[in-house]
């Protein structure tokens, strides 16, 4: 696709490389659509100080909107696993691959995110190290936010009192952990500036082939390559 | 009247200030509010259950349908219409009585575990010891259903589906105790196996009755509520040992709770807040050092 630069005859090409499909897209915001209300409506009863809204009718209706919202969270993964099962077990494969170059990817992180040290990031397959745990505990939360959600929705005053109690702390941790995580994605996919295209990408389904080489390399050059140049590079400046 | 700018702020800045400024805290501490209690004397209850029938009466709650089901108990269990019941326990107390009466119902403790999960303050634990609670507040959460040592609050599912509920428990009657009167189902009672007063006086009343049926025909007699849970706000002269009578006789206060109260929901607004106080400086350090042109 060329892209004609503003006020200018000169155009540019960019190739374009799909990384999502439209299912994908679609459910990851609906993902995003139900998650928000989720964890909104799970805060009041989890912040002390938003008791106004957690009592009476308010309280009633922020109940049954994190109840419409749950059944929407829920029902992504079951969709994506009707419509698109083999995508499915491929990303969950790719989730739950790890190497060295994660270790690296650690390391490197806080210099490349932060002080925009590009030279410390080492080659990426489709989903960075950073990506991959996120989904895993997404995948774990979703889970368990579904084990123990469920059962003190249906089965309150059914089941021991035990195991609600230990459902409700469960609940609430995982809720901790999710919505810290989220604001971090929220951050690295929409706020930071380095990474752009990511959210082009949860558009479109598609990411330019420089930003696939930069961030992406294992990807784009196939893991062999992409360690080979990225040991190459190190011995060239020196490291 | 034409008010200057500057007067005009001045005068909100002091309205303001006024507002904020809580009046109670000017005021002198009010006298030391005793805390009451309710005792029942297992020794004197006949089971007639006239205390559930006032009960209903002065909270207005539905009569609830029992069929014979040859047991003593009517209704079985509490309800969110039963916020009071009679028991009965096969036990030989004595050589005439194999059986024993336990008259159930919230115990107002003194460390309450229900006020500590409720996330709307529709129970509270008021000064003088009542755990009272307000209907109008309750979202039906159900948490003090489930947290509760003694499984006291009821809760009265209206959807299961859309998870709306009201949950419910006795009150000692806190509307009557808050105009200086006795909870109804004392003044019902024939038999004068309910008694109401300052908690001293009653743990008084208490030991001396449970010293009296100990030195007569009851030498199991015991006190039940002095210390546990923070002392209950209903005290029991029981006959036979708690657990005859369903009563845990070391109630604990559940550990979750406080796990979740005291840590996890402390530790979680301190671990968002840290997030985004991290993220906005990443993100102040990032837009400082990235520079846009090397990147993709």
């Amino acid at each position: 696709m060329s892209v004609r630069l503003k006020g200018t005859d000169s155009a540019i090409m960019i190739r374009w490389i799909p990384k999502y499909t439209t299912v994908e897209r679609f459910l990851h915001w609906v993902h995003t659509a139900s998650f928000i209300p989720l964890a909104l409506t799970g805060f009041v009863l989890f912040a002390p100080w938003l008791e106004p809204l957690a009592q009476g009718a308010a309280g009633v209706t922020i109940r049954l909107i994190h109840r419409i919202a749950a059944v929407f969270f829920g029902g992504v993964p079951i969709v994506y696993a009707i419509l698109q099962p083999r995508r499915m077990v491929l990303n969950l494969k790719e989730f739950l691959t790890f190497s060295r170059y994660d270790l690296l990817w650690l390391k490197g992180a806080f210099p490349y995110y932060v002080l925009g040290r590009h030279e410390e990031m080492p080659p990426q397959p489709r989903f960075n190290t950073g990506e991959r745990l996120t989904a895993i505990v997404l995948v774990l939360g979703t889970l368990i936010f579904g084990l123990t959600g469920l059962p003190m929705w249906f089965l309150k005053g059914v089941m021991p009192v035990w195991l609600f109690q230990l459902a409700v702390i469960i609940h609430d941790l995982m809720f901790i952990i999710t919505f810290a995580m989220f604001m971090v994605h929220f951050y690295l996919a929409v706020v930071h500036p380095m990474m752009w295209q990511s959210l082009v990408s949860m558009r479109y389904g598609v990411v330019s082939e420089s930003y696939a080489r930069a961030h992406h390399a294992m990807w784009y050059y196939g893991e062999k390559r992409a360690k080979e140049m990225w040991e190459q590079h190190r011995r060239e400046v020196g490291h | 009247m034409i008010m200057e700018r500057r007067r005009f702020l001045k005068l909100s800045a002091a309205s303001m200030g006024c507002l904020l400024f809580d009046p109670a805290l000017s005021l002198a501490a009010p006298a030391e509010t005793k805390r009451l209690a309710m005792l029942y004397d297992n020794a004197k209850c006949v089971g007639c259950r006239a205390c559930q029938m006032a009960c209903k009466q002065w909270n207005k709650l539905s009569p609830v349908s029992t069929d014979p089901q040859g047991i003593y108990e009517s209704p079985r269990r509490l309800d969110p219409n039963s916020w009071t019941q009679i028991r009965l326990a096969r036990y030989p107390v004595s050589a005439e009585r194999d059986y024993l009466f336990m008259k159930v119902g919230c115990m107002h403790c003194g460390e309450p575990a229900c006020v500590a999960v409720c996330p709307t303050s529709a129970l509270k634990k008021q000064p003088n010891g009542l755990v009272t609670f307000e209907r109008d507040l309750c979202n039906g959460c159900g948490y003090c259903t489930q947290f509760c040592p003694f499984h006291i609050p009821q809760l009265e599912v209206i959807n299961r589906l859309t998870g709306e509920a009201k949950s419910s428990k006795c009150t000692f009657c806190q509307d009557r105790v808050a105009e200086g009167l006795r909870p109804y189902c004392i003044q019902s009672c024939p038999a004068g196996a309910l008694d109401w007063g300052e908690r001293d006086a009653m743990l008084e009343k208490a030991r001396e009755r449970v010293a009296a049926l100990k030195a007569g025909e009851f030498p199991q007699a015991n006190l039940y509520g002095e210390t546990q849970l923070g002392g209950l706000g209903r005290l029991y002269v029981l006959l036979a040992p708690p657990e005859v009578y369903g009563l845990p006789a070391d109630p604990k206060y559940p550990a979750i709770s406080t796990l979740w109260q005291k840590i996890v929901q402390p530790v979680g607004q301190a671990v968002f807040g840290a997030t985004i106080l991290g993220l906005v400086a990443a993100f102040f350090a990032a837009r400082r050092n990235v520079h846009m042109e090397e990147v993709e």
